[in-house]
């Protein structure tokens, strides 16, 4: 049985201080368009993170489908911290493949804007380990060691790194959907403020309030994108630096990229940028970030500019990967034939991949 | 932040010391202890108390705070390689910036990590500090 993704929205990820979590998904329910039948759906899942400690709000899933007037539709809440997207899915796949639905709504959501980033950031800390977490350590330092050690590895400066940041801007600018619509130069990047040296503000993704939605199902349709693999790994990344995740998830998912293929990748950071190219043997090691035009890569933005919408990141991109293959994207459009979707954690240790083709 | 005290007390197997697991099978020690080994997945592992001595690899500095954790901003974290073979992330703490080099010899240090303004607890827990008298 093959696996479809019929219909897509997104609402833009901004700081929404006149809506709660479910206003989020009721926004980018309106929007919802191609064609599908509501009343075929057999089960929405729910990919959100931390609306516990964020929103103060537990049961989310089917809270959800009481308000978009489903209150009957099984509702399942998949927490895989910034991944669940990725994790819902691949639940919703398996559902679907093993015959046991035949539609399933995924609907991706986070709201991350009421908080000081300091109390945000003490949030997103906890999916560290127990003994960093205790002793105050912020995942903004585990990205900078990484980078200083890449940094050593290949012998490169930070101008190295701020090339990512200038590409994704430049590709928001395009995208209505877009957090940071603006541009920026290599010298705005290199002299932002400092966070956890060598990482500066421009090399972190933007964390901001969004809700994005799929309709996942066995029908094929005029707007169906083919879901052809969909794998998930999981593995700690190492100082060396490298992420052993991506790294497999390259071997199953067979990747080879041309000129008719899109790229989506979890740049939660620049480094994960380099190393999420890298790993998965799109570029060369140690020289990602020098050649992005020639690769179709987070046309959207990325969640550096597109932003990053926490656990809802993984239907943003699967979203934006439908709208690209169909040729309905908002944004900068390629012409593509095939898209390879990344998901991952803010630090590259559970990572989804996902082929998509027309 | 709140503290919780059943919380405190059973984190002190990582925060008063510094427990690890060294599998028998495969020779991978992991921080902090489990009883099957994060690498090969045996039982046939071994608790060890770690020197709380080592290198320190790499390191940044951190201007940004979580909540709870604004004293002693700046703060200095380091990548250790412990001399029984494992890496750890740690907090590193009578700096002087100047002068902290990778490769340093370093060595634990038990020190306040925050305080619960509510209730008056302190947590406690192991830093890490520049070995002077051992330095090359
Ligand atoms: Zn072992």
């Amino acid at each position: 049985m093959d696996v479809y993704v019929n219909s897509s929205s997104m609402i833009p990820i901004d700081r929404y201080y006149e809506y709660d979590i479910y206003d989020l998904v009721i926004e980018a329910y309106k929007n919802l368009e191609g064609e599908y039948d509501v009343n075929d759906i057999d089960l929405v899942l729910v990919a959100n993170a931390y609306s516990q400690r964020l929103n103060n709000t537990s049961l989310i899933a089917p809270k959800v489908v009481e308000k978009i007037g489903k209150p009957n539709i099984p509702s399942i809440k998949v927490d895989n911290a910034d991944a669940s997207g990725g994790a819902a899915l691949f639940t919703a796949y398996s559902m679907i493949k093993s015959g046991l639905a035949n539609s399933v709504l995924v609907i991706g959501v986070e709201k991350q804007s009421d908080f000081p980033s300091k109390y945000l950031y003490d949030v997103v800390a906890s999916n560290l380990e127990d003994y960093m977490y205790y002793n105050g350590i912020t995942t903004h330092s585990i990205a900078a060691l990484l980078m200083k050690q890449y940094m050593k590895k290949y012998s490169v400066g930070r101008e190295y790194f701020a090339n990512w940041a200038v590409k994704m801007h430049k590709n928001a600018v395009e995208n209505p959907f877009a957090y940071l619509r603006f541009t920026v130069d290599l010298n705005t990047v290199i002299n932002s403020q400092v966070v956890s040296d060598p990482i500066r503000l421009f090399d972190i993704g933007a964390r901001a309030d969004g809700a994005a939605i799929l309709l996942l199902s066995n029908k094929k349709v005029d707007t169906s994108v083919k879901i052809d693999k969909i794998f998930s790994t999981q593995a700690k990344y190492d100082f060396n630096p490298s992420l052993p995740s991506i790294r497999m998830l390259k071997e199953r998912l067979g990747i080879k990229v041309n000129d008719k293929t899109g790229i989506e990748i979890h740049d939660s950071y620049s480094i994960m940028a380099a190393l999420m190219l890298e790993e998965l043997g799109i570029s060369e090691s140690g020289k990602s970030l020098y050649n992005l035009d020639n690769i179709n890569v987070n046309l959207g933005g990325g969640l550096k500019a597109r932003g990053y919408a926490g656990g809802a990141s993984a239907i943003y991109q699967v979203a934006e990967a439908h709208m690209q293959l169909l040729g309905s994207f908002k944004g900068k459009k390629a012409s593509v034939e095939e898209y390879f979707v990344v998901s991952s954690d803010d630090l590259g240790i559970v990572s989804y991949g996902i082929n998509l083709t027309r | 932040m709140k503290i919780a005290p059943p919380q405190v007390w059973r984190n002190k197997r990582f925060m008063y010391k510094l427990i690890a697991s060294k599998c028998e099978k495969c020779g991978n020690i992991s921080f902090p202890y489990s009883p099957y080994c994060a690498k090969c997945g045996s039982k046939n592992v071994k608790k060890i108390e770690t020197s709380g001595k080592g290198r320190l690899i790499s390191y940044t500095v951190s201007y940004q705070s979580r909540d709870g954790y604004e004293k002693g901003l700046p703060n200095v974290v380091g990548l250790i390689k412990l001399d029984e073979g494992v890496e750890i992330v740690a907090p590193i703490v009578d700096v002087d910036l100047d002068k902290l080099q990778e490769g340093a010899r370093v060595e634990a240090t038990l020190r306040r990590v925050y305080t619960d303004s509510y209730n008056g607890l302190i947590q406690y827990g192991i830093k890490f500090r520049v070995a002077e008298d051992e330095n090359r």
